[in-house]
């Protein structure tokens, strides 16, 4: 019996539909998965492309390295710092309780920091700063087709808008990485000294660190400040809808961004403890 | 000499701009509280059961899955930052207190905390200010609708019962990543793991965390409904408040952390 043209696929199965829907409510958030995945390694490979061939634009790069870095240079201090003090005060107060032992605190704090809480945490905050200030930004820009007029006058939106930002968030992200490190040990010295009383000479010690923490401090850094532009541009070039559409926009910007942060973090890692048990 | 008087005037402008937003924002955090706890009194109390069972289902049901995929990509991650200790000591029977007693105490809460103003706080500011610019706020006042009552009490209740039942559910998703990733990736069997979760964290520990989510709940809601109704200005209002909500809540989750277990210990 050949199937009539004008019944559509669902109803030709003739089977009660349950089981089709169950497959395509799994299948919908991975096709949307594997799509967003897809448009943001074209958009990351033209931002490359763009950024060797195209012209430099010194003053939008130091338009959003100042946007970027100066303006988060207090929020980044005020939660890493506090960050710092939490990690020491919880610390300490075990290792009082279990050994009474004090003096590794220091050492083995710079060596967490390094390896994990200061790109991640740093990443975190700016991409609640910074990706939803993005996405925006660019979104009431697509809104009010202002981007439309750029494309207009050939110039290509990923050119004009995101090469900017990206070089801006990779230089900034790990400048205020090292930044957040120094808070953030400055912070957890200082409630060694006021709650336990350790000295912070004997606080500051670096002989738990090596050339790995510090590589993977910084290559962490540098994969959060490639992908936090591209994910919140993304979010903002993709605007549909008028000014509820902007607001979409930036929670996705921002939930995507943090995501990525923590997929990301997992990988490297994972990664670096691969390297670090190949090196022994 | 208007221009050189204007480069004298600006650093005044920007203090004095400054110090009126900071006490605008703290002000009206204070009010909204104050109208909340007053709408929760029992002769005031309007609870309005369907927009608030429609909230609980868009702040926890929508943010499930996002909470689940970072819960246990943090239970992982703690597992292998705290496996490179163990394995210095030979101590596999602490892997899972070290792994669980940051989860439930810090880790957890922060970052799902943080997620959570991301995806909730974010979300319901650019609504309410969506609300706010298009003057849908103004037309509920008009027909003697409270906006607080309307508007603020379901999201406030939903948040923070959801921030709540969502850490409880983040820790245990945390914990099944964390035993994964020892079964897998550090080669320490998963009994062992959780029996020295079981063994060696307190409910003290599972409390403490708690605590946290709930005034991180109510940190969040508050931020995120102030900003929203408090938006002007068109499309780049709205995108304004989404950021300085998120930053506001933000910094509202870590002070907050800080103080919780200052008082705690």
């Amino acid at each position: 019996m050949s199937a009539d043209p004008h019944t559509s696929p669902r109803q030709a199965g003739g089977e009660p539909s349950s089981f089709r829907e169950f497959l395509a409510a799994l299948g919908e958030p991975l096709l949307y998965l594997v799509r967003t995945f897809r448009e943001l390694s074209e958009m990351f490979a033209l931002t490359l492309y763009y950024m060797v061939r195209g012209r430099t634009r010194w003053r939008a790069i130091f338009e959003q390295l100042h946007e970027v870095g100066n303006r988060s240079v207090i929020f980044i201090a005020v939660t890493l710092g506090f960050l710092g003090m939490i990690l020491i005060y919880q610390a300490g107060y075990q290792a009082e309780q279990i050994t009474g032992d004090l003096q590794l605190l220091g050492g083995l704090f710079l060596q967490l920091l390094l390896r994990e809480f200061a790109p991640t945490i740093t990443a975190m905050m700016i991409a609640t700063r910074v990706a939803t200030g993005m996405a925006a930004q660019i979104g009431s820009m697509v809104v009010t087709e202002q981007v439309d007029a750029l494309r207009m006058c050939a110039a290509p939106p990923v050119d004009y808008l995101v090469v900017p930002r990206f070089i801006a968030t990779t230089i900034m992200m790990i400048v205020l990485t090292i930044f957040a490190v120094l808070v953030s040990y400055s912070a957890g010295a200082l409630t060694a000294l006021f709650s336990f009383g350790l000295n912070v000479r004997t606080f500051i010690d670096l002989s738990f660190i090596g050339w790995f923490d510090l590589i993977l401090c910084l290559s962490k850094a540098l994969a959060y400040g490639m992908a936090i532009p591209i994910i919140a541009c993304h979010a903002g070039l993709n605007v549909s809808g008028g000014s509820e559409g902007v607001g979409r926009a930036t929670t996705n910007a921002v939930v995507n961004a943090s995501l990525a942060v923590v997929i990301l973090d997992f990988i490297l890692t994972s990664l670096g403890y691969v390297v670090l048990s190949l090196i022994p | 000499m208007h221009r050189i008087t204007s480069t004298i005037q600006a650093p005044f402008r920007w203090l004095g701009h400054t110090a009126m937003s900071w006490s605008f924002n703290a002000g009206g955090l204070a009010i909204l509280i104050f109208q909340v706890l007053r709408n929760l009194l029992p002769w005031r109390w309007q609870f309005d059961g369907p927009e608030t069972w429609r909230n609980l289902y868009r702040v926890g049901v929508k943010s499930f899955p996002i909470v689940v995929v970072t819960a246990i990509l943090v239970g992982a991650i703690m597992v292998i930052q705290s496996g490179l200790y163990i394995e210095q000591y030979g101590a596999y029977g602490l892997l899972g207190w070290g792994a669980g007693y940051s989860i439930l105490r810090e880790v957890g809460p922060i970052l799902i905390g943080l997620m959570f103003s991301g995806r909730v706080g974010a979300n319901n500011t650019a609504e309410l200010g969506t609300m706010k610019v298009t003057d849908q706020v103004d037309a509920l006042r008009a027909l003697a609708i409270d906006p607080i009552a309307y508007l603020v009490m379901p999201r406030f209740i939903a948040m923070i019962l959801m921030m709540f039942l969502l850490v409880v559910i983040g820790n245990f998703t945390a914990l099944i990543g964390g035993a994964i990733t020892s079964q897998v990736l550090l080669d320490v069997n998963m009994v062992l793991f959780f029996q020295s979760v079981i063994t060696f964290v307190l409910l003290d520990d599972l409390l403490h965390g708690l605590i946290k989510a709930v005034a991180f709940g109510f940190a969040i809601a508050i931020i995120s409904c102030h900003f929203g109704l408090s938006t002007s200005g068109g499309a780049v209002g709205v995108g304004r408040a989404v950021n300085a909500s998120v930053v506001g809540s933000a910094i509202a989750i870590f002070v907050l952390d800080y103080a919780i277990t200052f008082a705690s210990l």
